[in-house]
């Protein structure tokens, strides 16, 4: 079951100090990137609850995110609706649709699992590539960020969008985390290992896997309201596979299945690619070679390597002192 | 819509050699999966080397050399993969090959780009190929014809191999438990080492073959994992039976999706996996149940 | 001129070259996609902008820093990157745009933030139309401006019947719109028309076939990149040029992917704003300097950077030097360039160009193109454009 060790919590407190650090003396550029990865960040999380806990490889989670901005312009611009109103609705409808897929694709298990939600993801991609009506290729512009003037917050503002970015971040954060505490949570966990088992005891497993992938779909909402309110701009890009796809290779860099790790793969990956982009336009090759070299390592990503490493050593420690409290608490998650 | 005879067939026609194009593709990645339970995505950059290869060498060889130098440039590169990576991924879970195979992608196309720049590049379809034939009743281009049978051929000679040799035995013995056929003795590793570059080899038949049809770019790889994927997916993993079946069914459902139903045409072969999906969770004919 | 720095190779160089940039510099931000599927036109582009800074730019006496960055084929990158140029590295002007959804997602910033932005490809007839801005000046072409002349030319040739192909999004569908809208109101008839699924389609042999089979007397397609060499290929091969011959808007047949398609293109006719074998003394050295410095013809997309770069000099050389002069000079801007005799509308900031139909045929090395028609130049018509006028006090 999923649980905060002291290294997490260190690693976490690590992360968020670092995003203090970086909002309170980055220039725009710096800012730009920061707010790439918080919220790169809440969609690596929404893929990591059902990917790393419930064992749902979903190569869709990048389409739901679009679904989610979509669906907040396509309220807030084109209806006139009320932001805070269509937030709350493309989040619904967000949770709505990851639900169906997830309640869809129950029964489909691995490389199968992987394939449906991605035709999922592609059915809507081609849609919103094709629909006239949510702009087609041409995208959507048009669109405001919330306006929070009246307790003196003025988004618009880098740094304070970046906080705000970050508040949201750790609220989704704590989310995915009560989940996981849950009995839905440890049902799922349940289910990852042994499905036939949680059966046998009565467990409806369709449903907690539908259930999970819905609430993941709410974190993927988010994330969309909040890439959608970024850039300011959306357009069918954001639901494209390859979204997906790099989504996921960010949650496995960073460590599956931990939760605070794909947070520090976002960072990674979107800081490496942005460095390696100002030195030269093949950085498609030197991010291909740091992937390699990451799973050549043999870890579960940076933050499975590192919690490896602690572990080893907490284990000298205490075979030193000769203490009997077993060391496989802090191994058991990685 | 045209009543014509001749129109349907020659669609027909235009939907088998998709199909074949498709299953030279795939083939190679169900049986690397079968067999290996290995998810190689980097395939369809393997089929953009085999592109790039006999791009280069038809340039200066002609088609001929093209067709054969491209295969063997590619099992190759198998070797050393295989060697370099693959053989050390073998014990490792599904996610990290994703994520390898990830960064394969990734580095090839890079590659490819720095080696052969950002231009599109073609190949020429050699005399002896071009131009049209008269078959069915319609005029049908040579090269097409061509590849509909090589595609037969291959298939043929694969189903022939599996079914009636002493290594197609082993192969379907290491379908089936991999663990149990090296208990008998087979040499597993070997057999891995051997499909692999065999694998590799098809998808650089593939590129090779498609050259003259599409263009060459750097983005064609990735491009055509998708279908791929769809293909070996809607056929059930790791049988030669699903292959072709998948194979068949993308090839007509594009073609007759592109006639019949033209706005559907980008949504329709999604909606038709997600289906096949929901109806048989593993695909129609996957190797094991 | 001196070029203090002509690539910013890292965020210490961007740096270290804004600080070097004096008051009296102009600071030009590049914007273009160096990776991704469009890297091969970025790349053209800059060859083009490149040679043209080279050729104009020697008598003006003031400095041009570049600032590069690399839209990829998103728009959420060329936005972001359009922003850092304008809040970060403060340019002047800025230059480029391949891509017309990156254009798009990049206007409003452009136009509220009045930096001015010569456009030198991008085509979506919005960005000169409903969406047109003071900032915004477009030297390349409009989609209806390159394809509604056909449209006219076809109908007189007596062609009666087509069917026409592209792919199925925006610019594909601006593309056969104009073109459909010109050529019925001279008195054709389009027979019937497919958009086929943007870079997913693999085969054209069903839509080849679907058109062959209507009746039509020719077929009129747009297809680019490597689609353009895909399509040009499989008409080639199922002989469809024997009773349904071939006419496009010329990026089927452009010069950076000509020699792919090789024979398959012969005697294929297409309209577009620049072939290399236009005959004039201006083409002629444009056509010897790009050979000399790039070792290949220069293709439609080399000349549309060459010609940004001479209408950015022409605009400093009336002494501009802040964005909001930089946006005014640029709108008057009118010279005879490779392409012939070029001016910005002032109705909607699309360049006045003429058209040029031309046969692709196979030369002595390579293909090459006979030009069978100049068309007058010709403005579009503003579309919804109410330009507001730049505010200057």
């Amino acid at each position: 079951m999923f649980r905060h060790t002291p290294l997490r919590y260190a690693a976490l407190v690590l992360l968020i100090g670092a995003a203090l650090t970086q909002t309170f003396t980055a220039g725009y550029f710096g800012l730009e990137i920061l707010i790439e990865i918080l919220i790169l960040g809440m969609l690596v999380l929404a893929l990591d609850l059902v990917a790393g806990f419930g064992g749902m490889v979903s190569l869709c989670h990048g389409a739901l995110m679009g679904v989610g901005a979509y669906a907040f312009v396509t309220l807030n611009v084109l209806v006139g609706l009320d932001p805070w109103l269509s937030t709350l609705a493309a989040v619904a409808v967000t949770a709505g649709i990851a639900w169906v897929i997830g309640a869809i694709c129950a029964r489909s298990h691995g490389i199968y699992f992987i394939m449906a939600t991605l035709a999922f993801g592609q059915m809507g991609y081609s849609y919103i590539f094709e629909s006239p009506l949510f702009g087609g290729d041409d995208g959507m512009g048009g669109i405001d960020r919330f306006d929070l003037t009246s307790i003196g917050l003025d988004l618009n503002d880098s740094k304070t969008f970046a906080l705000f970015c970050l508040a949201v971040l750790i609220a989704v954060y704590l989310f995915a985390a009560a989940i996981l505490k849950s009995g839905l949570g440890r049902s799922l966990i349940g289910v990852m290992h042994n499905e036939k088992r949680m059966k046998a005891l009565g467990q409806n497993t369709w449903r907690v896997k539908a259930d999970v992938f819905g609430l993941s779909g709410i974190i993927a909402g988010i994330a969309g309201v909040l890439a959608a309110q970024h850039i300011l701009f959306i357009s069918p890009g954001m639901l494209a596979w390859t979204v997906s796809g790099e989504a996921l290779v960010v949650v496995i860099l960073g460590g599956l299945g931990t939760l605070v790790g794909p947070l520090i793969g976002a960072a990674f990956f979107v800081v490496l690619k942005h460095q390696v982009s100002e030195v030269t336009s093949h950085w498609h090759l030197v991010v291909g070679v740091v992937l390699i070299a990451v799973v050549m390592s043999r870890a579960n990503g940076i933050f499975g390597w590192i919690e490896a490493r602690y572990g080893a050593w907490i284990d000298r420690r205490l075979t030193d002192s000769t203490r009997t409290e077993t060391p496989e608490e802090i191994l058991t998650d990685a | 819509m045209t009543t014509d005879l001749g129109f349907w067939t020659l669609q027909t026609l235009n939907a088998l050699q998709l199909s074949m194009l498709l299953f030279l593709l795939s083939i190679g990645l169900t049986v690397i999966f079968g067999l290996m339970h290995f998810v190689n995505l980097a395939h369809g950059a393997l089929y953009a080397l085999g592109a790039y290869i006999a791009a280069s060498v038809a340039s200066v060889a002609g088609f001929w050399a093209a067709i054969i130098i491209a295969p063997l440039g590619v099992a190759l590169t198998g070797v050393l993969l295989y060697g370099g990576l693959i053989q050390r991924m073998r014990k490792s879970g599904p996610m990290a090959q994703v994520l390898v195979t990830f960064g394969l992608i990734f580095a090839l196309l890079d590659l490819t780009r720095i080696l052969w720049g950002d231009l599109a590049l073609a190949m020429d379809t050699p005399a002896l190929l071009s131009g049209q034939v008269n078959l069915l009743g319609v005029t049908y281009p040579t090269y097409r014809l061509f590849i509909i049978l090589l595609g037969g051929v291959i298939f043929t000679a694969l189903a022939l191999t599996l079914a009636r040799t002493q290594i197609g035995a082993m192969i379907r013995a290491g379908v089936d438990n991999d663990s149990m056929a090296a208990c008998l003795g087979i040499n597993v590793e070997r057999l891995f080492f051997v499909v692999f570059c065999v694998g590799c080899a098809l998808a650089g038949l593939a590129g090779a073959v498609a050259a003259p049809l599409l263009s060459v770019t750097p983005g064609m790889g990735l491009q055509i994992l998708i279908p791929t994927l769809i293909v070996i997916v809607i056929g059930g993993l790791g049988s030669l039976k699903g292959a072709i079946a998948g194979s068949l069914i993308y090839g007509f459902v594009q073609t007759f999706g592109a006639v019949l139903a033209p706005q559907l045409a980008s949504v329709l072969i999604y909606a038709l996996l997600a289906a096949v999906l929901v109806i048989k969770p593993v695909g129609l004919f996957p190797a094991k149940g | 001129m001196k070029f203090t720095c002509t690539a910013a190779l890292t965020g210490l160089a961007s740096l270290f070259c804004t600080q070097m940039a004096a008051a009296d510099d102009i600071d030009v931000g590049v914007l273009l996609p160096f990776s991704g599927v469009y890297a091969a036109l970025g790349n053209e582009i800059e060859a083009g902008f490149t040679l043209g800074l080279e050729t104009f730019g020697s008598d003006l006496d003031v400095e041009i820093v570049l600032h590069r960055e690399d839209t990829e084929v998103t728009p959420a990158t060329g936005l972001t990157r359009a922003r850092r140029l304008i809040l970060q590295d403060d340019v002047d002007v800025m230059v480029g745009i391949v891509s017309s959804g990156v254009l798009g997602a990049i206007r409003d910033i452009v136009h509220g933030a009045e930096v001015p932005l010569i456009v030198a490809n991008a085509g979506n007839d919005e960005a000169t139309g409903a969406d047109c801005s003071p900032y915004i000046t477009r030297v390349s072409f409009s989609n209806s401006q390159v394809n509604r002349p056909m449209g006219t030319w076809m109908a007189d040739q007596g062609i009666g019947t087509v069917y026409t192909l592209a792919p199925d999004y925006a610019a594909g569908r601006q593309m056969i719109d104009a073109f459909t809208a010109a050529y019925t109101a001279a008195g054709g008839t389009v027979v019937g028309s497919d958009f086929t699924p943007f870079q997913q389609t693999q085969d054209f042999g069903p839509y080849i076939a679907q058109a062959q089979a209507s009746g039509a007397e020719a077929l009129y397609v747009f297809y680019a990149g490597g689609e353009a060499i895909s399509f040009v290929n499989q008409y080639d091969s199922f002989g469809a040029a024997e009773g349904l011959p071939l006419y496009g808007s010329g990026f089927l047949t452009s010069q950076l992917y000509v020699n792919a398609e090789g024979e398959s293109a012969d005697g294929i006719v297409t309209a577009l704003h620049y072939v290399p074998t236009i005959d004039s003394p201006e083409n002629a050295a444009f056509v010897e300097a790009f050979q000399a410095a790039n070792d290949r013809l220069p293709s439609e997309f080399a000349v549309q950077g060459y010609d940004a770069a001479r209408a950015l000099i022409e605009a400093l050389s009336t002494g501009a030097n802040d964005r909001e002069s930089i946006a005014t000079a640029l709108r008057q801007v009118s010279f005879t360039g490779p392409r012939g005799l070029l001016s910005i509308d002032p109705v909607t900031n699309n360049l006045i160009q003429p058209i040029y139909v031309y046969e692709t045929v196979t030369g002595t090395d390579g293909m090459t193109q006979t030009v069978l028609a100049e068309l007058p130049a010709e403005a579009d018509p503003a579309n919804g454009c109410a330009m507001p006028s730049v505010v200057s006090n």
